[in-house]
């Protein structure tokens, strides 16, 4: 990214991107950032229809921007819109239920968990070789889930989806200049299911249970085929885009879903086989992790220190966290759902300034719910998280001026 | 009944593999097991010995939540194979639960893996499926005259149908004799007094254990 950009409080002494790029290193900021993951809340909050919104990037633009009107400023721009239904299934590797088409045309998109990988698939993904590995793989298993890419042969499926590339490198190039303009850090390069995971998503939690059993190690040696072909994969694209962060979804490998022993042996090997590649590429690692984590902290202190961000949802205890592995990786998060739906400001407002105390205490802290905004929440409550950055956040001299 | 020393013996292999998650050998040992003799109502009960200890280590700690799937589906080929070799009296009924994802809301694993083990666990479950609408749980347990309503909810979607269950349950005199808890990702303990609903929890073995717990406590009360 070019240039630090403007500074967008009067109080801030660093612009978003340098506090962003601070907190990963573990230092101690001017005061704590905020990111906004706000997605499916934007039409809601204004009254558009969702079928609209996720369809047309007019649309999403218009909404994001009155949303950070109304609600802002924050730091960090959670970039996550698709530019085509394609392009979202081919990164997260899911079969979404889009409104306006499966769905009613008010309501947020939803995934259908549906078993489109076969135990067999293992044994081809170990047939081929490592170039273009996870390529290849996404490839064949899209017309499996995803209706555009149904009844299409391989070679149009691919001039089909770096069109799409094309379309969401400008429609981000655009929301690059606005984000300097205001003096956002925009949080994605690229973002993608990392493979152990798409296994688990692919397969359903019964069946890929079963095989944790039946067929343990085919699901680490495919899952380490497909590591560096994916980071490459990441890599490039958020090169593409001008943003050197790459969020990496780990939705399937807390202990909610796999015992430590189970990440330890089958999971960490491909996870540690891409984090480490993308931080040789000189770009930061989000890891966004899901369901509980705290028993598998021992094995992520063996990835790079001061590098990585670690984006909790809630279920892991962040205080915790921070204790046990806090000094070794940035922490994310992470303001509970229903508090945001159901709470009321000063319950936000409490757990904000609890939040920045404790686990924000010396640097190496983002501010933000856990995982993205609901689309149900409240506003004002949106608005104390937000302010609880300016009012409890600072770090230093500037905290009690 | 005497039981020789080689059932007893199979017995005791068909318990290894339940407790070493040998699921592709299970119901071939069933069959043997049946093949020398063996009551169905034996195999039934050891299998719930061993579904007992893997539940006793996974509250531990010793075990996640893979180990209990794999149980549930050893369990699930088990009871497939002997169900229709019991007779009816021989499976006791805990007690009946309307379950189900609510309006606005699509996701099924954790209700899906809740009603495994619930099932597994003697539960009789009507599960009403996914986006089911609130007046839909309240007609069902009306109709069932289930002690429990089961709602799980992986999004904060599921709060207001949530709400309006309680609602209705209020409405149509059944709150006082139906227990209801919440679970999935998305909902706190703090949800409990904020919905009025009578527990929560994020892990469908300690929703199990809770369900039996507001059972026995609702039946001293009685």
């Amino acid at each position: 990214m070019k240039g630090p950009g403007k500074k967008i409080q009067e109080k801030d002494r660093l612009a978003a991107e340098e506090r962003l790029e601070q907190v990963v290193r573990l230092e101690e900021p001017d005061r704590v950032p905020v990111s906004m993951m706000i997605y499916y809340y934007g039409p809601f909050h204004t009254g558009t229809r969702m079928s609209a919104y996720m369809g047309r990037p007019d649309v999403y633009r218009k909404v994001t921007r009155k949303v950070y009107e109304d609600l802002g400023p924050w730091d960090i721009y959670y970039n996550i819109n698709p530019v085509s239904r394609l392009l979202y299934s081919f990164v997260l590797m899911m079969k979404y239920l889009f409104p306006g088409d499966e769905l009613p045309d008010d309501v947020m998109a939803q995934v259908e968990e549906i078993e489109y990988m076969k135990a067999e698939d293992y044994d081809r993904i170990l047939e081929t070789g490592y170039y273009f590995s996870d390529l290849a793989f996404r490839l064949r298993m899209l017309p499996r889930f995803c209706k555009e890419a149904q009844s299409i042969k391989p070679a149009r499926l691919w001039v089909l989806l770096a069109r799409d590339i094309v379309r969401q490198k400008l429609f981000w190039d655009r929301d690059l200049r606005w984000c300097r303009e205001q003096g956002l850090a925009m949080q994605i390069g690229f973002q993608a299911e990392m493979p152990f995971d798409v296994f688990s998503m692919a397969r359903t939690v019964i069946p890929f249970s079963l095989d944790l059993f039946q067929r343990p190690d085919k699901i680490r040696r495919a899952a380490l085929r497909l590591a560096p072909s994916f980071a490459e994969s990441c890599i490039w694209m958020a090169r593409l885009m001008g943003v050197p962060r790459v969020q990496c979804y780990c939705h399937r490998t807390s202990n909610s879903f796999i015992s430590p022993r189970q990440f330890e042996e089958l999971a960490f090997p491909s996870l540690e086989a891409v984090v480490c590649r993308i931080v040789e590429a000189g770009m930061t690692p989000i890891l966004h992790c899901d369901g509980d984590w705290m028993k598998n902290f021992k094995a992520l202190r063996r990835l790079p220190a001061k590098k990585i961000i670690l984006q909790l949802d809630g279920l892991t205890d962040i205080f915790r966290a921070k204790e046990e592995i806090g000094d070794h990786m940035c922490l994310f998060g992470d303001v509970p759902a229903d508090k945001l739906v159901m709470g009321s400001p000063q319950e936000v407002e409490e757990y904000c300034h609890r939040l920045i105390e404790e686990v924000g205490r010396g640097g190496g802290f983002i501010l933000a719910a856990g995982c993205e905004i609901p689309y149900n929440a409240r506003p004002e409550n949106l608005r104390a998280l937000v302010q609880s950055a300016y009012k409890y956040g600072y770090y230093g001299p500037q905290a009690s001026s | 009944m005497s039981r020789g020393a080689g059932q007893g013996d199979r017995l005791s292999r068909f318990q290894e593999l339940f407790l070493g998650f040998q699921i592709d050998s299970i119901s071939g040992e069933v069959a043997a097991l049946l093949d020398a003799g063996a009551a169905p109502k034996e195999i039934l009960s050891a299998s719930q010995r061993c579904m007992e200890e893997i539940g006793k280590a996974f509250e531990e700690g010793s075990y996640y939540l893979p180990e209990l799937i794999v149980a549930g589906e050893m369990f699930k080929r088990v009871t497939e194979r002997i169900g229709p070799l019991l007779s009816s009296s021989a499976r006791e009924v805990r007690g009946r639960i309307v379950l189900g994802t609510p309006k606005g809301d699509i996701h099924h694993l954790g209700k899906d893996i809740f009603r495994m083990l619930a099932e597994a666990n003697d539960f009789v479950v009507y599960d009403l499926g996914v986006d089911v609408r609130p007046e839909a749980f309240v007609q069902k347990v009306a109709e069932t005259g289930a002690e429990i309503l089961g709602m799980s909810a992986l999004i904060t979607a599921g709060f207001d149908p949530m709400k309006e269950v309680m609602r209705l349950l209020e409405e149509k005199g059944l709150r006082r004799r139906v227990k209801v808890l919440i679970g999935g990702g998305v909902t706190t303990k703090e949800m409990v007094r904020k919905l009025g609903v009578d527990a929560q929890t994020l892990d469908a073995y300690e929703g199990v254990k809770i369900i039996q717990s507001l059972l026995m406590k609702a039946e001293a009360i009685a």
